[in-house]
């Protein structure tokens, strides 16, 4: 019931959005934040009493020659994807505010609120075909957003190349999906055993292609820039923080446990893409004169890297990815933000287009500050901690990958402080001569609860540890990264 | 010497209830010129309610009557209550302000009615002469039906062009027929199974005209050419009508022919596979560059038609179920869709344009949002029926051996090309309309009823499948 409550919560504030007038501003904007704020809230339930508490429910759905339930459970590895889910739905609901025509506004904050219900869905499935069926609706939502609500008409042609390879991902996902189903019967695989035989590396390569191109990950990453850049920031922020982590989501639930075998022969595969992503996603970054194309390709780099602590298969790297992947949500969510912070003030987002914003916004320019060294992995915060688990892992069993990921490192520096530089440094300059306020108080608090998690995981990374931060003793992840089995509990 | 034949009226009861309100349709209107049409297609709407009351006793029954000739079995029952849900909502819709009837209610009407009957009969026919009975009766019906919209061009060609190439499938089909007697000795579909066991050219000759008789009527591809030109030109409420009720219709044939001819050896339906696999490429392929909605759905009729298909794989365990829930996803989401298009135009045929939806979401939030989830709907997205269709077809196809896996790819593929037609409607609805748009503000109540049929029908087969699954 608890985990209804969190999926349904948001939807239901949607339709609650959909029976307001579209003109009744204050109130459109009160229910969607406190719709957002509510489920955040609820969703701090599942930590009561510290990670590694277990919440289940199960109700049979389709039985027949084959049979599927509606099972959901939280607990284990998908805690901390809800979490993030739930915690940065409320910075990006709370952003879109002001990023949308007051006609537009309610169906802007209900496709966001319906976008949030998909994606938790698909953080508590535990039942094959459930999370197939989220990991498509996911797809309406942006698809609507880009269309309708971004105003331009880069962002209606984005959307086309956001829909097809989505699409394409989830169909190939679908044959393997049903291939799974043919084997076992039952679409309920979570905890269980199957030996597949030669289909498994058939099947497992349909889960890895949806799943790298939803992450996404070279070479399947060409809808990514259209799409991040240009998306209003609130929906970037959901789909770079929260959306990019459901292919690895998809990996670390299901994609492993169930293929073991076929996981360890594509590996070699997978790596290579891994590290052609984290370096190929650097350098790009490091050419781009947009910084929404900058940071979305920087993204490329950093998922790479995950890619790379989960196919690494070492039982420190496989646990830093968690880490990364609620660092990266934190982060990415935060620039992207502020990013749309930086372009309502500027009106421009080009490299070289503005400057010197820190003498009239020294408050953006701490924040940004925070966020741009937390992407380069400044220790203390978050992004460190990441990198440092993963690399430290991924060099017992893949050193020479490593060590070549460890070019992007230092790019990644050179590429934020490009942008970080060329924004908040040097002369003031802004185009048009557009005078421009320092954040409000709305601003910070919507990037507060990111800014501290960012400290908060860089300083303590142990808390976001499966087990507590002890590396040794038996968690969920490293059940995964052991014996390709994910545990019930 | 020639054999009375005994009757059992209970088996043929919906017919004789369609037929009886059918010549009450053309009576009423000889009677008085001045009825209104609501009233005609009012008598057609409770006339098929009423086959439908009778329908229930028979509902798990294995009947028979006309010597085995016409049966009321668990097979036929499903594909019946699509045929009068069709005509049902077709009804419906010819009842607003700005449906063309060819402004001769009596006829059009008792001819839609008619059509249905012989639905009935091809979902019942036991033997070839009753497969070429009921379908001449539904398409004579529907060649007129096409025609309707006189004086509109489009519809004269429609009519011509759906007579000329239907007459030219229904003579391959009964060449087909003709040596497939000659063949099996006998008309009755059980004792073609024998010939086809025996096999022989005069079999094979017989099937493969049957099939491409069949593919014709189905809109398989590469006998699909007529398929959006009729589509098009036909009255939306035919339209809606043809797309489901024929494919119900021909799809009992087919299935009824594949289960009690090839059930012990389905290698002989390899070529129907091809068709499957062409149609859902053509299809789709097709759908692309259109801009009028009649004639994007007439092609991804044919592509669904190849979806369809799918469900005989290898003709398993469990195909007909399949077959019976994706059509009726496809039923209620086909409807759904000619629904809208009836009910923002009152029923005219200028909103079968795909411009006409310009903007629409932010006009007419509620009708973009229904329009949206039957094109979801169509495009397989999940939480609607036509996802956990593709499912279950997928997973017919797939323990099929390698025609099945590569018709399973085909629809994947198929599906694929086909988010960019089905999502180019969705994309115009939630663009920014940028001229003034056409007006859309059809409203009348019996539109949003057939509307609200589709929807429920969408959400309900999709959320629960199960509703519909436990029966079949």
């Amino acid at each position: 019931m608890m985990i209804d409550l969190v999926i349904f919560l948001p939807a239901i504030a949607a339709i609650a959005l959909l029976c307001i007038p579209r003109d009744a501003q204050r109130a459109l904007r009160g229910v969607a934040l406190i719709g957002a704020l509510a489920t955040f809230v609820l969703s701090l339930g599942f930590i009561t009493g510290g990670f590694g508490n277990e919440f289940d429910q199960r109700i049979p759905w389709i039985s027949g020659t084959w049979t599927a339930a509606y099972h959901v459970h939280v607990g284990g590895l998908s805690v901390y994807f809800v979490l993030l889910t739930t915690l940065v739905s409320v910075a990006a609901i709370w952003g879109a505010f002001s990023y949308s025509d007051a006609g537009k506004l309610r169906g802007f904050l209900a496709l966001l609120l319906l976008f949030e219900t998909t994606l938790l869905g698909l953080f508590t499935a535990a039942d094959l075909l459930l999370f197939y069926v989220y990991w498509d609706l996911m797809l309406i939502p942006v698809f609507l957003l880009l269309v309708g609500y971004s105003g331009s008409a880069e962002a209606r042609s984005a959307a086309w190349s956001y829909l097809l390879y989505n699409g394409a991902g989830g169909l190939v996902l679908l044959l393997g999906v049903v291939g799974v189903v043919l084997h076992t019967g039952t679409f309920e695989v979570l905890g269980q055993t199957y030996s597949f035989g030669t289909l498994e590396n058939w099947l497992f390569a349909a889960f890895a292609l949806a799943f790298l191109i939803k992450t996404p990950s070279f070479p399947f990453h060409a809808w990514m820039p259209p799409t991040y850049t240009n998306s209003p920031p609130p929906l970037v922020a959901m789909v770079s923080g929260v959306q990019s982590k459901a292919g690895l989501f998809g990996f670390l639930v299901f994609a492993l446990p169930l293929f073991p075998v076929a996981a360890h022969t594509w590996a070699p595969v997978l790596l290579v893409l891994a590290v052609a992503s984290i370096v190929y996603g650097a350098f790009a970054a490091l050419g781009q004169r947009d910084m929404k194309t900058l940071v979305a390709f920087s993204s490329l780099s950093h998922l790479g890297l995950v890619v790379l602590a989960l196919f690494a298969f070492d039982l420190t790297s496989v646990p830093g990815s968690i880490v990364m992947i609620v660092s990266h949500g934190l982060i990415s969510a935060a620039l992207f933000l502020l990013l749309g912070f930086v372009e309502e003030r500027t009106g421009s987002r080009e490299i070289g287009a503005f400057g010197g914003l820190a003498a009239h916004a020294p408050r953006l320019q701490a924040l940004m500050l925070v966020a741009a060294m937390a992407a380069l992995g400044l220790p203390g915060l978050s992004g460190f901690a990441g990198e440092f688990l993963i690399l430290i892992g991924a060099w017992q069993t893949q050193p020479v990958y490593t060590a070549i990921s460890l070019i992007a490192i230092v790019v990644a520096s050179a590429y934020v402080l490009k942008m970080f530089q060329a924004a908040m440094h040097g002369p003031e300059s802004v185009p048009g001569g557009r005078t421009y306020g320092d954040l409000r108080a709305r601003e910070i608090w919507i990037l507060a609860p990111l800014i501290a998690g960012i400290f908060l995981f860089g300083i303590w990374p142990g808390v976001l540890l499966p087990g507590g931060g002890s590396l040794t003793g038996a968690t969920p992840a490293h059940t995964v990264a052991l014996h390709g089995q994910r545990p019930h509990a | 010497m020639i054999q009375s034949v005994a009757i059992d009226w209970n088996v043929i009861a919906p017919v004789v209830v369609l037929v009886a309100t059918g010549l009450l349709v053309l009576v009423v209107d000889l009677l008085s010129r001045s009825a209104p049409r609501q009233l005609l297609y009012g008598i057609g709407i409770v006339g098929s309610l009423a086959a439908f009351a009778a329908m229930l006793p028979l509902r798990g029954q294995e009947l028979t009557t006309f010597g085995g000739a016409f049966a009321s079995d668990s097979f036929s029952w499903p594909f019946d209550v699509l045929l009068l849900l069709t005509l049902t909502i077709s009804l419906a819709l010819s009842c607003l302000g700005k449906a063309e009837d060819g402004a001769n209610p009596g006829a059009y009407a008792a001819l839609l009615i008619f059509c249905t009957i012989g639905g009935l009969i091809l979902a019942g026919a036991t033997t070839l002469i009753g497969i070429f009975l009921g379908l001449e009766e539904l398409s004579l019906a529907l060649y007129v039906l096409a025609g309707t919209g006189y004086p509109r061009r489009s519809s004269q060609e429609a009519a011509l062009k759906y007579v000329l190439l239907g007459s030219l499938a229904s003579g391959f089909l009964i060449f087909g027929m003709a040596l497939l007697y000659g063949s099996a000795g006998s008309i009755s579909l059980a004792a073609m199974s024998h010939a086809a066991y025996a096999g022989g050219p005069l079999f094979i000759g017989g099937f493969a005209l049957f099939l491409v008789g069949v593919a014709f009527k189905l809109a398989l591809a590469p006998f699909h050419l007529w398929t959006p030109d009729v589509y098009e030109g036909s009255p939306l409420a035919v339209t809606a009508f043809m797309a489901v009720a024929v494919k119900a219709a021909m799809f009992a044939v087919l299935a009824r022919f594949a289960y009690v001819v090839f059930g012990h050896d389905a290698s002989a339906l390899v070529p129907l596979w091809i068709l499957a696999i062409l149609s859902m490429i053509v299809g789709n392929v097709g759908a692309i560059r259109q801009t009028n909605l009649k004639r994007l759905l007439a092609f991804s009729g044919i592509a669904q038609a190849g979806y369809l298909v799918l469900a005989l794989a290898g003709v398993g365990r469990g195909g007909v179920a399949t077959l019976v829930f994706y059509l009726a996803a496809y039923a209620f989401m086909n409807l759904g869709a000619f629904a809208v298009i009836a009910l923002i135009g009152n029923g005219d045929e200028l909103h079968a344009d795909l411009s006409a939806y310009r903007g629409l979401a932010f006009r007419r939030p509620m009708v973009a949002a229904l329009m949206m989830l039957f094109f979801l709907s169509l495009a397989g997205i999940p939480a609607t029926a036509g996802f956990i269709g593709k499912v279950l077809l997928l997973g017919q196809a797939m323990g099929a051996g390698p025609w099945g896996v590569a018709m399973a790819v085909a629809l994947i593929v198929g599906t694929l090309v086909s988010f960019y037609v089905y999502f180019q409607v969705i994309w115009q609805m939630f663009a920014p309309a940028d001229a003034e748009a056409v007006a859309s503000d059809g409203n009348a109540a019996v539109s949003w009823v057939a509307v609200a049929a589709g929807a429920v029908g969408v959400l309900l087969l999709g959320i629960v499948p199960q509703l519909l699954l436990a029966h079949l």
